[in-house]
């Protein structure tokens, strides 16, 4: 006979509605953890702010990027019909003064990057793709796509225990608590 | 986020009105200056020296414009309301149709722009017309008496060698400029009118019911299309008739651009300020502030793609006809008030109002809206004031008598630039007191709207 021990990801806790949740969400926040997410059929309106998120960093990626693609448009444009080979075209002049010719390319870029950015960096953040979730393994979480809304605690939180979060999700007002453990 | 929810309890039941001595002083010093400088533009544009009056009409017609397109701006503000059922702006929409509600008024300052002696400075091709007038051209005959042009008009240009204005005299005739100019003024004007009507009378309706809002609502849908005409055409007639060998497809547009762009700028700044002053605090919170700096921010973007693209396609193309609106101002000193243009009203609006956390602050955001409105004058004076000297070259040709003195001599005239600041001052000063007329006449927000506590709630 053996046992295999297994990984324990954390607690799951259903609540009955989007404002059940949303008020446990609230002091889910409140008691201080950082580790955690809720889980719902539908998106929330202030969710985000009843889980005391703060705002994601990811603008600043796509400023970059969008900044990034605004200089190769202009450098592309610039050095390859200015400098390498100057093109006369229209008669406009071959000089720096060309520039609203190079609008539409430099444009372009900013939305491409700016776009990539975007997905490639949400995608590095939410660190997707990933094959398995260990929520999975919970028997009643596919209903969060239908028609249960749920909190889960993770036990790496620095806050967590078995007791007390348990405890914590009961009193307001969690059912079907279950402690998730990872699939071999 | 854990804001005070707000509820019926927290709306006076008779709303909130705008008391304050500092707004009623206000409103008679604007009204009082309004009379004092518009009797002295009376004088000067018509009974001063042409040598003064020929740049005064074009001081007048920028000044009028630049007002103008804020209060047309105004009205759109509503109308967009209203036709997209939003319920985020109930608590801003009173500011939206007061500043829709100056519109009518602007007749007053757009009737110089009616009188013969004014447009003798400002549209070439009704010189023409008056020419060809006394050549046998009649303005009211055949179809239409005249609104899509007269033979006997057509023969007399011909006569004259004028193959452009004949081929243009389906719209460029006196008859329908008329017709168009009385339509802007009467048209979007009742219908403002009505809809701050409608909107007034829920405030003191005793079955606040959704029998306003959806009258409302109703009736803006065809306005949008009266809007449209009005902005378009208004601008093709006034500013694009200065010039009527030159025609761009993305004039209406363009104006439309910057309209919508500052008069949202405007409701920015009155909101703050009635804020500041302690109204309308329990329903305008800084998460309106962020929707309208996102309307802010989006029409910077629509202002800077529509003035390139119509930059672009002519500068790229080359056509003569075309180039000549640029020629004037992308050379001299007029070309860095241009390329200004470009960083001022585009580039550096769009890197600020990136920012978030500034578009919900409201002093900081209203810094910004005064910025855009400087910037906007800035435009409108590159598209009026460079026309003053061209064109008045060619009206000496067209022996207007006093012209001859100063056209044809400079690309600038010496001096007309204190009537440029005195026109936008008398204009200003009758469209801050229309406007504050407006805001003092009713409550700043419609405390009975079915919507108002959702709007009042709002999060995005």
């Amino acid at each position: 006979m053996s046992t295999t021990r297994k990984r324990v990801y954390g607690y799951l806790a259903e609540f009955s509605s989007a404002s059940a949740l949303f008020k446990a969400a609230e002091k889910v926040r409140d008691a201080g953890f950082s580790k955690w997410d809720c889980h719902s059929p539908y998106p929330v309106h202030g969710l985000d702010g009843a889980m005391g998120m703060k705002r994601s960093i990811l603008p600043w990626f796509v400023f970059c990027g969008g900044t990034l693609g605004l200089i190769t448009g202009f450098s592309l444009a610039y050095f390859t019909q200015v400098e390498i080979y100057p093109t006369v075209v229209q008669s406009k002049p071959a000089n720096f003064f060309t520039i609203p010719a190079f609008f539409p390319i430099m444009f372009e870029l900013t939305i491409l990057f700016s776009g990539f950015t975007t997905l490639f960096g949400l995608l590095g953040l939410m660190k997707l793709p990933r094959l398995n979730h260990p929520l999975f393994a919970s028997r009643q979480f596919h209903r969060a796509t239908d028609d249960a809304f749920f909190i889960a605690i993770e036990a790496r939180d620095p806050k967590f225990s078995p007791e007390g979060t348990r405890r914590l999700l009961e009193d307001i007002g969690g059912k079907s608590i279950e402690l998730v453990e990872e699939e071999d | 986020m854990a804001h005070h929810f707000v509820t019926s309890a927290d709306i006076p039941a008779d709303g909130e009105r705008l008391v304050n001595s500092k707004v009623e002083t206000a409103k008679r010093a604007a009204g009082g200056l309004a009379v004092l400088l518009g009797l002295l533009s009376f004088y000067l544009l018509f009974m001063a020296p042409a040598k003064i009056s020929a740049p005064f009409a074009y001081s007048w017609l920028f000044a009028f414009f630049f007002f103008f397109t804020l209060a047309v701006g105004g009205c759109f503000w509503t109308l967009l309301h209203n036709v997209s059922n939003s319920g985020w702006g109930t608590s801003v929409r009173r500011v939206m149709e007061n500043l829709g509600s100056v519109f009518p008024w602007m007749t007053l300052f757009a009737l110089p722009l009616a009188c013969p002696n004014v447009q003798q400075w400002l549209y070439e091709w009704m010189n023409v017309h008056r020419e060809a007038m006394k050549n046998g051209g009649d303005i009211f005959d055949g179809f239409l008496a005249g609104f899509y042009g007269t033979e006997s008009m057509k023969k007399a240009l011909e006569a004259d060698h004028q193959a452009l204005l004949v081929n243009k005299q389906w719209y460029m005739n006196q008859v329908a400029w008329y017709a168009r100019f009385a339509f802007y003024f009467i048209g979007l004007g009742l219908v403002i009118r009505a809809l701050r009507k409608f909107s007034v009378a829920q405030d003191s309706d005793p079955n606040p019911s959704t029998k306003n809002l959806f009258k409302a609502r109703f009736h803006s849908t065809y306005t949008l299309v009266i809007f449209a005409i009005t902005i378009t055409f208004a601008g093709i007639d006034l500013l694009q008739g200065m010039k009527f060998d030159w025609f761009s497809t993305m004039w209406g547009v363009y104006l439309f651009a910057g309209s919508a762009l500052n008069s949202m700028a405007v409701i920015i700044i009155t909101c703050t300020l009635l804020i500041h002053g302690g109204y309308m605090k329990k329903v305008v919170g800084p998460e309106h502030f962020h929707i309208m700096g996102k309307l802010l921010f989006a029409f910077t973007v629509f202002w800077g793609y529509i003035t390139f693209s119509q930059f672009f396609l002519i500068w790229y193309a080359n056509v003569a006809e075309e180039t000549s609106w640029y020629l004037i101002r992308n050379t001299g000193g007029w070309n860095i008030a241009s390329i200004a243009l470009v960083i001022g009203h585009f580039a550096i609006p769009f890197v600020i109002l990136l920012q978030a956390w500034l578009k919900k602050n409201p002093k900081l955001l209203s810094v910004m809206a005064g910025y855009t409105l400087v910037m906007h004058v800035l435009d409108h004076y590159i598209i009026v004031i460079p026309e003053r000297s061209v064109s008045l070259y060619a009206m000496a040709m067209s022996k207007v008598p006093g012209a001859e003195s100063f056209a044809g001599v400079t690309t600038a005239v010496p001096g007309a630039f204190w009537g440029d600041i005195l026109a936008f001052a008398a204009i200003g000063s009758g469209f801050l007191f229309f406007y504050l007329r407006a805001l003092t006449q009713t409550a700043v927000y419609p405390h009975r709207d079915p919507r108002i506590l959702e709007s009042a709630n709002v999060s995005n």
